[in-house]
């Protein structure tokens, strides 16, 4: 909206960041005087002062015997075992679905069948069959990526150019060769995509996971702190949980700009 | 003489031109693997029921119900919550982002706790709303909410901004008021992409309506799935599993036919 944008620019001189400064602040003071001014009790917001004090307990004690290092890391473990595995088979099977009709028709029903289902609901069953700890939380995190990314393979696949294939063909080239060098550059981009869209939701699965079946980790700090009624810890943990969702974000897009730099450009 | 090789290779080949039978085929292998392997006693029966057991639990429980709710009280309650918190962030969260995208002020003001909220898993706020608002109905409607709102909000936005200039500058050119801009340029624009972030809110909103029933519920299918396993009756799970699913995609479904039919011209601008 350039007009729209005009005219409000016009009428005052005030630059949107310094808006978002503006509306940050008013929200900090908000939180000051709601909380330090005695209007809402410490236990539904902690005031800054007793956050801070919660976050340097995590740091420096930790939380039931482990620091919450430890339990990001064992988060970071999860997530990262039950990603890359389930990306790179849901890429493979993605990749074969997209190549061919018969492994698509093959395959098509179960991936359709998991995308939608919550992914809470197999986690019950798997702790049935593997108890609660880590086997089960990885399966149920490669089970959770690995619709995702077979979804995005195939659409990539599917997307390239009829053409490029083509010419590739009465150029002499090989079926070995056009994969290797024009349907998987191609499809990369939508690839990287769905391992975006896949990592993401892992996240979302493992915290979920780690609150109702946890006994370690980011997502069982903030359940059991709320147990004790520790909000404090609640929100430290839950600030601590957003930080390493956008930061694994970051980290893929990174990639992302590094491996698929011709994204866009053709 | 010369089509008896032709008719058998199209015999062949009609399961290639008809994928839809292949799909058929392979579910009834997968099927088959489990009647196998529940039939033969590969796998203890605690773990896997075999799928008569599992349609034995279907008959009772649609006949007697689960521990004192009917079948249809937990799809019920479940698609309450769900359906609740979405139509909630569909009424607040699609003007906050129209407005987002028209007014860059609005935008400044409030963008950033929206990009915050969107990546923030939403389970690790359900605590934090037990302690606000209790562990009954209204926090979980409210973690639904908090889940949609974001991603309603932000895709209505990106509708709006991605609105063509040139479309907006003729419509003004040849006399179209605000709010006739508005309504006959921006919006049907804005359609399509705010009904796409609608769908991934749905999505979503139903994924965590499960988890939500799995710590402090009474009713709904996700209390079913986990009650359950309390008493190892999974056969339970299992149908709960396969009714979630079933939901799950006839949910989708039946926001991309509402969304076919409404926004009709999605794609052919």
């Amino acid at each position: 909206m350039t007009e729209a944008r005009a005219i409000t620019q016009g009428r005052s001189r005030l630059p949107e960041w310094a808006i978002t400064g503006v509306s940050v602040a008013v929200l900090i003071v908000a939180w000051v005087v709601a909380t330090d001014g005695g209007f809402v009790d410490d236990l539904f917001m902690p005031s800054p002062s007793s956050l801070w004090s919660g976050f340097m307990d995590l740091v420096v004690d930790g939380y039931k015997s482990r620091t919450i290092w430890e339990h990001a890391g064992l988060s970071l473990e999860r997530v990262l075992a039950g990603f890359v595995t389930g990306a790179i088979a849901g890429t493979v099977i993605g990749l074969a679905m997209g190549y061919n009709r018969v492994v698509e028709a093959c395959f098509s029903p179960f991936v359709e069948f998991l995308r939608p289902l919550p992914q809470l609901a197999y986690l019950v069953l798997l702790i049935v069959w593997f108890g609660i700890g880590e086997t089960a939380q990885i399966i149920l995190l490669f089970l959770t990526a690995f619709p995702v990314s077979a979804i995005a393979a195939m659409d990539g696949v599917k997307s390239v150019s009829r053409q490029r294939v083509q010419v590739a063909r009465s150029l002499g080239a090989s079926d070995w060769q056009i994969f290797r060098f024009v349907v998987f550059p191609s499809a990369l981009p939508e690839i990287f995509t769905g391992a975006r869209l896949a990592i993401g939701v892992v996240y979302a699965t493992l915290i979920a996971a780690e609150i109702i079946a946890g006994s370690t980790g980011l997502g069982w700090v903030i359940l059991d702190a709320g147990r004790f009624l520790r909000s404090d810890y609640v929100f430290v943990g839950i600030l601590a949980i957003g930080l390493m969702g956008l930061s694994l974000d970051y980290m893929l897009v990174a990639i992302e700009h590094r491996i698929v730099h011709w994204a866009g450009r053709y | 003489m010369m089509d008896t090789p032709n008719r058998s290779r199209d015999a062949a080949s009609f399961l290639l031109v008809r994928p839809r039978w292949l799909s058929l085929l392979s579910v009834l292998a997968a099927f088959g693997a489990w009647w196998g392997i529940t039939t033969f006693a590969l796998v203890p029966a605690v773990l896997l029921p075999s799928p008569a057991e599992v349609a034995a639990a279907a008959v009772d429980i649609l006949r007697n119900g689960y521990r004192e709710t009917t079948l249809a009280e937990n799809i019920g309650s479940t698609l309450w919550r769900c359906g609740a918190g979405f139509l909630l962030a569909i009424v607040t969260g699609v003007p906050l982002g129209l407005a987002m995208g028209y007014w860059p002020r609005i935008r400044a003001a409030t963008n950033y706790i929206v990009q915050f909220m969107r990546p923030l898993p939403p389970l690790s706020y359900v605590i934090l709303l037990i302690i606000w608002i209790g562990t009954d109905n209204r926090s979980k409607i409210a973690l639904l909410y908090i889940t949609a709102f974001p991603i309603i909000a932000s895709s209505a936005m990106a509708g709006v901004r991605s609105v063509s200039q040139q479309r907006v500058q003729a419509a003004r050119a040849l006399g179209a008021s605000q709010w006739q801009v508005f309504r006959y340029v921006i919006w049907p624009s804005a359609m399509p992409l705010s009904f796409t972030g609608a769908r991934i809110a749905l999505a979503a909103a139903f994924s965590t309506v499960v988890a939500a029933e799995l710590n402090a519920a009474t009713d709904g299918l996700g209390w079913m799935v986990i009650s359950a396993s309390r008493f190892l009756r999974n056969d339970v799970i299992i149908l709960g599993i396969i009714l979630l699913g079933i939901l799950g995609i006839a949910l989708s479904a039946l926001v991309l036919a509402i969304d076919r039919r409404v926004v009709h011209w999605r794609g052919i601008e």
